[in-house]
């Protein structure tokens, strides 16, 4: 056991985490202890993208974190939306674009890119943010949709 | 019920310490975490300890005299993000950048890569190209060793027992390219890649392949058949044969070796040129 | 704006995945470890010792079963042979998944392995012949011939005889299978992700040999089907440990196992064989030796299925088919996203290209002289539909002209055609509820990520009755109160259940025009924040036409749909089973590539698809159809390839060494919609789910072959395969 007692900060919130075994992952602290479904698994290998979330602002798959390496850090997922701009920004592109089919690969890629946003903002091209979403995949959209929110979210960030 | 122990050192003599085996199996060491615990999940490792680099002050970059030292456990999208990298080692800018996805730099190391010593790493034939060495700490105090010689085999490296990888130091700035075959432009593992860099200091090139087992390789006899400057076309070609015939290439599941032979002189040609064009290398 | 994207872009969709459940147990299940072997027996002992763990094998099953479980040939656990590898012998349950995979790994398994076999063409190294279907491997056999080949044959221009090769392809949905079952009073319920509540409970149903009402099943949202959460997997075996247990069980399969243990498209070899004379097909044979896994799941839709995509929709005055299921040690073939059909363009488009060049004609115009037209008639004597290939072929090849022009020199552009028939699957029903202030379509599907229901069906109703689409409400229901849907698959929602929402829409519309009392027919319209019926002179809120006895779900009408099946002309058809079609959709696309010349690397430049609709009902679905169905088909022509070993294992499952289709890979397609050649569904829309994916291998591979010469003749179009087809090899 480590002897740290931090536990864990998810969406602003505190979340204790004693008894939690040293080899838990990030991915199923935040779906079974905490009960936040959102964020979702899918290939628990690192090649698929739907488990990321941020970690300090940046995009991390939880699937390869452990939720120890984390403590003391602040973990952003899609449950919890209301209070950060860049997610909100990018959960309007998504809805404007109509870019998400069955779903299961958006939160994933809402966090992907938010983070993105965070780090360069409006100052990226396009295309670099395309590139930077490229360990997200999506199998029903064909990203054509995933391409246009991109283009929208970039456009109202800052 | 946990399946190991976690770890957490504040110290480098501390981090030592904990390496010693507990139970007879060698603790694993935890940076960025992207192998080890897929290895972990697979069953290809099963370590009673895990020793985590969190807390250790080696998430480092700095330029001195020309040299640029990497910390082991500074995530590669830091390198990638810095302009001076990009600028002056624009190679292992590329080499970085073909590394996984964005979520996955934020994590992986140099360190661990090194560590993990993949045939397919697009890191180590970038460093072997660039003469980069490798910083060690342990229980015997530090030492320094080429990468060509601290990397072994997959999985198997020069770092003895108790050793942690600290840095990486690559002595000069080096125009240089790194050109991969893979299936998709991102997110993948080469079939075969070839790293290429001008040495202003030496006038020489040095040339690596990788992607296959055993491990990425120096091609010396290409390196010095293209000379001391811009190579003509001539002797591109022929030294671009040579790489087809000088190198011992394997084949996997993910190319045959006869696809993987005609490939790597193509790719050294398309690297060298690359190189020559961008930095102004003159004859 | 669909109504399920607030809730999927909060996190709060609860898919098969997330189910958690009170007292709800972790299973696991124990694999074969050998494709082929004799099985002697299962150990279940060692894992029942572990603390929590429950265990189920083929001898628990009397027990659980008092019937004694229904189906012979499709046992739940096997008990004389292993017929694949990680075939589950056994289930177990426990307090976590940790202690549930350890309790698996202890069950002690003994089978006397057999020879696997794992390659159709090792069973049949030269062509199947006469005797090959009595071969102990073949377990389908489908043979059809009509007119006179023979003589096409010998008075032919030219014969052009060839052999394709087309490799194993997964659905790849995101979302693994899984499911949370439980049991009580003796009523079974599973709450799963799948395409098909209803089709689920009739599976279990006849697998348990318990009557269908006894099982309920409860859909999720679903993570993506693309035909492999179309009929029930793990639901059987969590059902049946949540008896045991008497605890609710939780039952997914990790990402290696939805390749392992995946029904799916399996490789085939197709020999095409076509007469040409004066410039006009006179005949082909075909031959198929298809990979069919260790069993046909119910009657054969593969191999009798799959001919009628290789003589395609073109005029064919003589023809021989012949193909061959061939059992091998591999999971059983199921459907994917418009079944093999890809794979079947993919080798009849490449093989009349290749048939127009040899007699000095240009592909695109030579299939304009056959395509087929409304009035034609199909192989199985079939009248063909109403059919816009001409009109798309016709844009395709203005597009394709275009591009032509301006493309640089490592450049190709190359143009495929696909044909598909929407599946009207049993049939579906469906209720509408009106209120004074909404209506509810009451139905038995779940939204699986198309828009078919969501959008779909809500289009229908609001068409039929003027509703605006804020006002019409889906209301999923299980199978326990919904009416009955045969499922989403074979494009068929709108076309099935959409008809059965027309045909409720009639007769609510009837009852309010009785009630107005008008002279006409009824229309809904909304005023004040409410429902109002409006007639030609008459105008009353809805509020004033309900009855007190039709309580709070207000007025109720019911439709259905159950389609007759077609016929076809059984004199052409020596054996075997062969479709009828319902409906002529098709799809025609273009696609400029560019080739590295030293790698056989290729790249997607642009794509441009034109589909064959009937009408548009709603059209930012429809273009999002075309859009994933282009991005999947990208993957069939490009990337993804299952790859087995000799002794029946799978190399490549996981997504780093199967590659679906990135980001960077997919270009944005341009999407033209042809409308005016109506099909079978409401209104004349034809289904769209499928149609787009199945022309994408055979536009690339045109495409491909234009730009660099290379006639690549097996999938994917690796960049090793295009390397050896420009000799660089």
């Amino acid at each position: 056991m480590t002897d740290d007692a931090g536990g864990v900060r998810v969406n602003g919130r505190a979340f204790p985490l004693e008894g939690m075994p040293d080899d838990e992952r990030l991915l199923d602290t935040l779906r079974w202890r905490l009960a936040l479904k959102g964020t979702k698994e899918g290939c628990r290998t690192g090649d698929c993208g739907a488990c990321t979330v941020l970690v300090d602002g940046r995009s991390t798959l939880s699937c390869l974190t452990l939720t120890r390496e984390v403590e003391g850090q602040e973990v952003t997922t899609i449950d919890d939306a209301a209070t950060d701009p860049d997610l909100g920004r990018v959960r309007a592109a998504f809805t404007a674009a109509g870019a998400l089919q069955c779903g299961y690969c958006t939160p994933g890629f809402v966090l992907a890119l938010a983070g993105l946003l965070k780090e360069r903002g409006r100052a990226a091209p396009v295309e670099e943010l395309l590139d930077g979403l490229q360990g997200n995949l999506c199998r029903c959209t064909g990203y054509a949709a995933i391409v246009r929110a991109v283009e929208l979210a970039r456009e109202a960030s800052p | 019920m946990s399946r190991f122990e976690l770890v957490t050192p504040r110290s480098v003599d501390e981090a030592i310490a904990s390496l010693r085996a507990t139970d007879g199996t060698p603790p694993a060491v935890l940076a960025g975490g992207t192998d080890l615990l897929l290895d972990i999940d697979d069953g290809r490792a099963a370590p009673s300890r895990v020793v985590s680099l969190r807390r250790l002050p080696w998430r480092t970059l700095d330029w001195a005299d020309g040299a640029l030292t990497v910390g082991s456990t500074l995530p590669l999208r830091s390198l990638e993000d810095d302009p001076d990298v990009r600028r002056r080692l624009p190679g292992l800018w590329q080499a970085v950048h073909a590394v996984g996805s964005v979520a996955l730099r934020h994590r992986a190391t140099l360190g661990g890569n090194l560590g993990r010593s993949a045939p397919a790493s697009d890191l180590v034939p970038m460093l072997l190209a660039l003469d980069a060495e490798v910083d060690l700490v342990g229980p015997d105090g530090e030492r320094r060793v080429t990468v060509d010689g601290f990397v072994r085999a997959s999985r198997r490296t020069g770092l003895g027992p108790g050793e942690l990888i600290r840095s990486v130091r690559i002595p000069e700035s080096r125009p240089s390219a790194y050109l991969w075959q893979r299936v998709r432009p991102a997110n993948d593992i080469s079939q075969i890649a070839v790293a290429v860099a001008f040495s202003p200091s030496r006038r020489a090139w040095s040339v690596a392949a990788g992607g296959m087992p055993p491990r990425p390789v120096l091609l010396r006899e290409v390196a010095r058949a293209l000379g001391s400057g811009q190579p003509e076309d001539s002797a591109l070609g022929a030294a671009a044969d040579r790489a087809s015939r000088e190198i011992a290439i394997s084949a996997d599941q993910r190319a045959s070796e006869e696809y993987r032979r005609r490939l790597v002189g193509t790719l050294v040609r398309r690297a060298v040129r690359s190189v020559a064009i961008g930095a102004g290398v003159g004859g | 704006m669909r109504s399920d994207l607030a809730i999927k872009l909060a996190g709060h969709a609860v898919y098969g995945t997330d189910l958690d459940r009170p007292g709800m147990l972790w299973a696991a299940l124990v694999p074969s470890p050998v494709a082929h072997g004799r099985l002697r027996s299962v150990d279940l002992a060692p894992a029942r010792r572990l603390p929590g763990v429950v265990a189920i094998g083929p001898d628990d099953l009397a027990a659980l079963l008092p019937g004694g479980g229904g189906d012979a040939d499709r046992p739940i656990f096997p008990s004389g042979e292993v017929a694949y590898r990680n075939q589950p012998l056994a289930a177990v349950a426990a307090p976590t998944l940790a202690e549930a995979r350890r309790a698996a790994a202890l069950v002690r398994v003994d089978v006397e392995p057999l020879p696997a076999l794992v390659d159709i063409e090792t069973a049949f190294p030269s062509w199947p012949g006469a005797e090959a279907a009595r071969s102990p491997h073949v377990i389908a056999h489908v043979h059809a011939r009509h007119g006179d080949l023979g003589e096409a044959f010998r008075t032919a221009d030219r014969v052009v005889e060839e052999t394709y090769r087309t490799s194993s392809v997964h659905q790849v949905a995101l979302e693994p299978h899984a499911c949370v079952a439980s049991f009580s009073n003796d009523r079974w319920h599973v709450e799963t992700s799948t395409q098909s509540p209803f089709g689920v409970r009739e599976d279990v149903a006849s697998l348990f040999g318990v009557p269908e009402e006894t099982i309920v099943v409860d859909g999720t949202w679903v993570g993506g089907g693309f035909g492999g959460k179309g009929a029930s997997l793990l639901e059987p075996f969590a059902l049946l440990l949540a008896r045991a247990a008497g605890r609710p069980v939780r039952l997914a399969l990790d990402y290696r196992q939805e390749f392992e243990l995946g029904r799916t498209t399996l490789p085939a070899v197709i020999r095409l064989a076509t007469a040409v004379k004066g410039g006009r097909i006179a005949g082909r044979r075909v031959r198929l030796l298809l990979d069919v896994g260790s069993s046909l799941p119910g009657r054969d839709f593969a191999t009798g299925y799959s001919i009628g995509f290789l003589l395609g929709p073109y005029r064919t005055p003589a023809f021989e088919v012949e193909g061959y299921g061939v059992r091998t040690n591999k999971p059983p073939f199921g459907p994917h996203r418009a079944p093999f059909a890809p794979q079947c363009a993919f080798a009849l488009e490449s093989h009349l290209d290749e048939v127009a060049r040899s007699v000095g004609l240009d592909p695109a115009a030579f299939r304009a002289e056959h395509l087929w037209r409304e009035g034609d008639t199909t192989p199985f004597a079939q009248p063909v539909g109403p059919f816009g290939a001409e009109v798309a072929l016709e844009r395709a090849r203005a597009r394709a002209a275009e591009w032509r022009a301006a493309a640089p020199p490592d450049h190709g552009v190359g143009i495929g055609v696909g044909f598909w028939s929407t599946s009207t699957g049993a049939g579906g029903e469906a209720r509408l509820e009106l209120t004074p202030t909404e209506l509810t379509i009451v139905q038995g599907e779940r939204e699986i990520g198309s828009g078919s229901v969501l959008r779909g069906l809500v289009a229908v109703a609001e068409r039929e009755l003027g509703l605006p689409a804020d006002r019409i409400r889906v209301d999923y229901r299980s199978t326990a109160d919904a009416p009955f849907d045969s499922g989403v698959f074979g494009s068929r929602t709108v076309g099935a259940l959409g008809r059965a929402i027309v045909e409720a829409a009639e007769r609510l519309e009837r009852t309010l025009a009785e009630r107005l009392g008008d002279s006409g027919p009824v229309r809904l319209a909304v005023a004040d924040g409410e429902l109002v019926a409006v007639g030609p002179t008459l105008r009353r809120p809805v509020r004033e036409l309900l009855t007190p006895e039709e309580g709070p779900k207000g007025l109720v009408a019911s439709g259905r749909h159950f389609a007759k099946p077609n016929s076809i002309d059984e004199q052409r058809v020596v054996t075997g089973s062969f479709y009828p079609y319902t409906d002529f959709t098709a799809s025609v696309h273009v696609a400029e590539v560019a080739v590295d010349r030293e790698t056989g690397a290729v790249r997607v430049e642009k794509y441009a698809a034109f589909q064959d609709i009937g009408v548009v009902v709603d059209r930012a679905t429809a273009r999002a159809q075309v859009e994933g169905g282009v991005a999947m088909g990208l993957g069939i022509a490009l990337t993804e390839e299952a790859v087995w070993s000799d002794d029946g294992r799978l190399v490549n499952a996981h997504l780093l060494d199967y590659r679906i289709p990135t980001l960077g890979e997919v270009p944005v397609p341009e999407v033209t919609f042809v409308e005016g050649f109506p099909g079978a569904g409401p209104f004349g829309a034809k289904g769209l789910g499928e149609p787009p994916i199945i022309p994408v291998p055979a536009t690339i591979a045109a495409a491909v072959r234009d730009a660099a010469g290379a006639h690549v003749t097996e999938l994917p179009l690796s960049a090793e395969r295009v390397a050896r087809a420009l000799k660089l090899l």
